[in-house]
């Protein structure tokens, strides 16, 4: 066991270790800007400075050598050390900007020639509220500048591909942004060009930055120098909640942040999870927050003569949705299941027309081979295939299902675009009566008698399996009609609503979307029925499938949360396919 | 000084007409040093040759004077894979124009040296870096590589030696002076941005393409073969006792012969500016000297008598030896002109990679313009040198240093006419 003595303290350690992150895991700090876990070290901020040093061994002895008052003796470092490339070794001396003057004058004078060329103008800047160089600054920064000659002036407004905009005037050179498509997303797309402080980061002539991933740029960015161009200027970051979720746009299940105001998912970022996208997501994922505000179905909707689809009530829809099952025998009731939809929506749908003596569920992948990209973009257009293979739907290939399609007489479609993704067409719905449970208008719900808007993955919590076998899963993050933030506790709330100011974000209703949990609903059409099943939310549905379903043994809402996400499928174990 | 210099026959660069052609220098007993070697591989054994000239302590002639045998001894065994040495004719400090007389009038003596190093380290390919605007000696130098290759110095078993393999090939750089920088040539070689490294790991550990690699300036290898056919002893002999060995002395500015002149080490600085340079241009007073390239610090007329041109003296009189590349300045020199264009080369010259640097040479550059233009204050004097103190040691490379420590020393001993160019601070007084 080796020792390294940090601010006065004693720590132990084993390995290889950078004193930078060394000390970050202690939970202390040393203001950075360059140094990213996931990437190399080119240590060019020069932020990162400590003091160190090595105590003094007597070559003999093996012992330290002690001074006058039987202090250890130091042998000091001639220079400055940039902590996020020095390596620990046994016996290492650090001083940070707490203990040692020199360090923080050090940060201070980087922090100085950091400033002296940036804008500063954090006003106008989306970066503000969430910007490393801003923070710093404020901590370790010096009381002013004394800078009084002209600025450089560099690009500004410089749209480098389709999602994002550089100002290069903001950017300090970390080169975090060339690293990212050199070592992450290995597109190679961006270099530094020019010299000096005409520095900035930008494609080759003619090319474009249309890297998959080129909005991780934006979150890795320490200034306002990367921005998406779909989100600027669209909020402060102050003013939004950040929720955790899924990223349910392809089968990996990215670890997500959700972020909201007044009801309408504004953006979406990557959040950490080692174990399925690191720090990383795909640029498609980020567009998917549309999904949550627009072209939403809200009040059901029922097909009168034509292709009229007028709203009608929930009482309706309940009445209009018994009478249909009472009238038809059970046995001609085709249920489709949905990868697009959550572990607890699958099993609450398949488990309540199973009581009504229906035959299982059944249910068509979606997946595009060739579509993935081996990181994080899958063949898998849906999150939760894994979901509804392991809650035992029936896998059926386009053609078996079309014709159990024109077998039923009722068909019940769960949360499944079915007509726009090819694999029914408009014809094959004609016959049977069909209700579809749907978050968004498509082609399936136009061609649906009954439509029941159900609430989507930003709206309810619920579980998602994803390609490689883990399950993981999302929070509330807007209001429905039917909910209230206040007292539901999972809810996160944003810094100013917090204190219910009149300043609050949640302002209106107008973003509310009028839909129910599938389950919810389902619960009102057993009582109409008298059937036997309620479900007070979605934890106690995934509390059931943990107990009858062995390959959920375990599960709970709270061990995902604790372990961000459970692996259920290891290599070794077959997935059922039929 | 064991010899006056006066009587030194110049070894690197001597009068001998067409000397740049491989016969001539062979009938001059060129590439003796080398078949030396090769003829007699247990003598000179790979470690033998290292442990010689890191005896004869060949001073890098690049600027940091480091012991050539002392940096060939630190890489590591050879494991079977490529290993290069890195030969660095960048040569863009102002004030530095030394190797291109080595590349122009004896470029054999480089070649042999480095074919010798490369042995001596089991190196199997040489690179050599010269800066884009040396485009002429470039080709001067392919001609003479060439030439070796058709003699069969360079290329496959090497003088019929079996085994002894060394490929030799020209590189050369698009104007940029951080590019002389050992790790941001690396990184050129490689055909990227020339952004230096940071260390560790050392080049000997991970050098191009992340194999050993060496890195040695020209002259540096030039001296090679002396070493080799005429032993440690006799090298160490020659100037000064610390810093043995020929030097070319650049000598520019306002002196009557500009020119390379190769003389010992230790040469007292007002011989070489009287004598060998020919005195100042005019008649006028010999001002100031920059004696090493841009980046080392200026020293006055009054601070040089007695001073030698080598690392203890000079460090001892306040500057560094550097390149050897001597600006002689008058006394008509403006100071605070000489010193704006300095920081306006280092300001252009930045890399942009380390924030004090990228950021610094701008502010200084911006500062001393203002000075310049009559503009400043005092206070600004005492923002420069504040701004060297936050600039120096704190980057990847040196460049921070070359570019703060000219600021400082020319302020410093200077500062009156600094203090003269700036607003007169006025105070009402009640
Ligand atoms: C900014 C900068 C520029 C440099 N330019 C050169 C150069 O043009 N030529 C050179 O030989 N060394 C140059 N050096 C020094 C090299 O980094 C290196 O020390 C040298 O090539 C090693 O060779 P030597 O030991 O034989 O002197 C430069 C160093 C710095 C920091
Ligand atoms: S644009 Fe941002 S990430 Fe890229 S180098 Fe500049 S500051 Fe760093
Ligand atoms: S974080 Fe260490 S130099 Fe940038």
């Amino acid at each position: 066991m080796s020792e390294v003595f940090i601010d006065g303290k004693r720590y132990e350690f084993e390995g290889d270790h950078m004193a930078l992150q060394f000390i970050m895991d202690l939970g202390k700090e040393v203001p950075f800007f360059c140094y990213h876990p996931a990437m190399s070290i080119p240590g060019n901020c020069r932020q990162c400075m400590v003091k160190a040093g090595q105590y003094i061994k007597n070559q003999d002895s093996g012992e330290y050598e002690l001074d006058e008052n039987g202090e250890r003796k130091v042998r000091w470092f001639p220079k400055m050390q940039i902590s996020c490339s020095l390596k620990l070794t046994d016996g290492m001396v650090i001083q940070t900007q707490e203990t040692s003057e020199e360090a923080e004058r050090a940060q201070k004078d980087t922090m100085e020639f950091l400033l002296i060329n940036h804008p500063l103008d954090c006003p106008i800047c989306d970066q503000a509220g969430e910007c490393p160089l801003q923070i710093q600054t404020y901590k370790y920064g010096p009381e002013g500048s004394r800078f009084e000659v002209k600025k450089v002036h560099r690009p500004k407004r410089v749209q480098l591909g389709p999602r994002v905009t550089l100002d290069a005037e903001r950017c300090i050179n970390c080169t975090r942004c060339v690293r990212f498509t050199d070592e992450i997303s290995k597109s190679h797309q961006l270099t530094i060009v020019s010299r000096g402080a005409k520095n900035y980061p930008t494609t080759s002539p003619d090319e474009t930055f249309d890297d998959p991933y080129s909005l991780n740029t934006v979150d890795i960015c320490p200034v306002g120098a990367l921005t998406s161009t779909d989100f600027r200027f669209k909020a402060r970051v102050w003013e939004m909640s950040q929720t955790p979720s899924i990223d349910i746009t392809n089968g990996k299940g990215c670890n997500i942040d959700l972020w909201t105001r007044d009801n309408e998912v504004l953006r979406i970022t990557p959040r950490y999870n080692k174990e399925v996208n690191d720090h990383w997501m795909p640029d498609a994922g980020r567009e998917a927050y549309k999904l949550f505000n627009e072209n939403r179905v809200s009040r059901p909707s029922i097909t009168l003569d034509g292709d009229d689809q007028p709203h009608t009530s929930w009482n309706n829809a309940i009445e209009t949705f018994a009478e249909i099952l009472e009238a038809n025998d059970s046995e001609n009731i085709l249920v489709i299941g949905s990868p697009h939809a959550s572990v607890e929506e699958n099993y609450a749908v398949n488990k309540f027309f199973n009581l009504l003596g229906a035959p299982n569920a059944r249910f068509v992948s979606h997946i595009v081979p060739g579509s993935g990209d081996g990181f994080l973009i899958t063949d898998d257009q849906a999150p939760n295939t894994n979901g509804c293979r392991l809650l035992n739907i029936d896998e059926a290939s386009p053609e078996a299902l079309r014709s159990a399609v024109n077998n039923a007489s009722v068909v019940i479609i769960l949360a499944d675009d079915l007509v726009g993704r090819g694999v029914l067409s408009k014809n094959d719905l004609n016959n049977p009566y069909v209700i579809t449970f749907a978050t968004n208008y498509s082609d399936t719900t136009r061609a649906s008698d009954l439509v029941i808007p159900i609430t989507c993955v930003a709206e309810h919590a619920a579980s998602y399996i994803n390609v490689d076998g883990r399950i993981q899963r999302s929070f509330p993050a807007k209001e429905t009609k039917y909910t209230n933030r206040r007292l539901n506790l999972e809810m996160s709330e944003g810094r100013l609503d917090r204190y219910g100011t009149s300043f609050d974000n949640w302002v209106s209703d107008d973003n509310k979307i009028d839909c129910r949990p599938a389950w919810d609903f389902l619960n009102k059409l057993a009582e109409r029925l008298g059937l036997g099943f309620s479900y007070l939310h979605s934890r106690a549905i995934l509390a059931e499938i943990a107990d009858q379903i062995p390959a959920f043994e375990g599960v709970s809402y709270e061990r995902m949360d604790e372990e961000n996400g459970i692996q259920l499928i290891t290599e070794q174990q077959e997935i059922k396919q039929d | 000084m064991s010899k006056d210099w006066r009587s030194y026959e110049p070894l690197l660069i001597p009068d001998i007409p067409n000397l740049h052609k491989i016969d001539v220098y062979e009938q001059n007993g060129g590439y003796s040093a080398l078949r030396n070697v090769l003829n007699d591989q247990d003598t000179w054994s790979r470690e033998n040759v290292v442990n010689e000239v890191k005896e004869a302590n060949i001073r890098g002639r690049g600027g940091a004077g480091f012991n050539a045998g002392l940096k060939w001894s630190f890489m590591p065994k050879p494991d079977g894979g490529p290993r290069y040495l890195a030969c660095n004719g960048d040569e863009s400090e102002p004030g530095t124009f030394k190797d291109r007389a080595i590349f122009e009038y004896n470029p054999h003596i480089f070649i042999e040296g480095a074919i010798i190093a490369a042995y001596a380290m089991t190196v199997d390919t040489i690179y050599v870096y010269l800066r884009g605007e040396y485009i002429a000696w470039v080709r001067m130098l392919q001609e003479a590589i060439d030439a070796a290759y058709e003699k069969g110095y360079l290329g496959k078993n090497i003088l019929g030696k079996k085994g002894i393999d060394i490929d030799m090939h020209v590189a050369y750089g698009a104007g940029a002076y951080i590019c002389g920088e050992e790790t941001s040539m690396l990184e050129s070689l490689e055909g990227k941005r020339g952004y230096p490294r940071i260390k560790p790991p050392f080049p000997a550990q991970k050098g191009l393409w992340g194999r050993p690699t060496t890195i040695n300036n020209i002259e540096t290898l030039s001296n090679v073969p002396l070493v080799i056919n005429n032993g440690a002893e006799w090298y160490k002999n020659i100037g000064a006792e610390t810093h043995p060995g020929p030097i070319l002395y650049g000598i520019s500015g306002h002196v009557n012969k500009p020119g390379v002149y190769e003389l010992p080490s230790g040469v007292p600085v007002m011989d070489l500016i009287n004598e060998v340079a020919g005195g100042i241009r005019g008649g006028k007073k010999f001002k100031a000297l920059i004696p090493g390239g841009s980046s080392t610090p200026v020293l006055r007329a009054d601070q040089l008598e007695d001073v030698t041109m080598d690392a203890d003296s000079l460090r001892t009189a306040g500057s560094m030896m550097g390149t050897a590349g001597m600006v002689v300045m008058d006394e008509d020199t403006d100071m605070v002109d000489v010193l704006w264009r300095i920081s306006h080369f280092y300001r252009h010259e930045s890399c942009g990679q380390c924030t004090p640097c990228r950021d610094g040479t701008g502010w200084l550059e911006k500062v001393l313009l203002k000075i310049r233009n009559g503009e400043g204050e005092i206070k600004d004097l005492d923002l420069l040198l504040d701004i060297t103190t936050m600039m120096e040691g704190r980057t990847i490379c040196a460049l921070a240093d070359a570019a703060a420590w000219p600021v400082r020393h020319t302020i410093n001993r200077f500062r009156d006419e600094f203090e003269a160019r700036c607003k007169k601070s006025v105070h009402a007084i009640a």
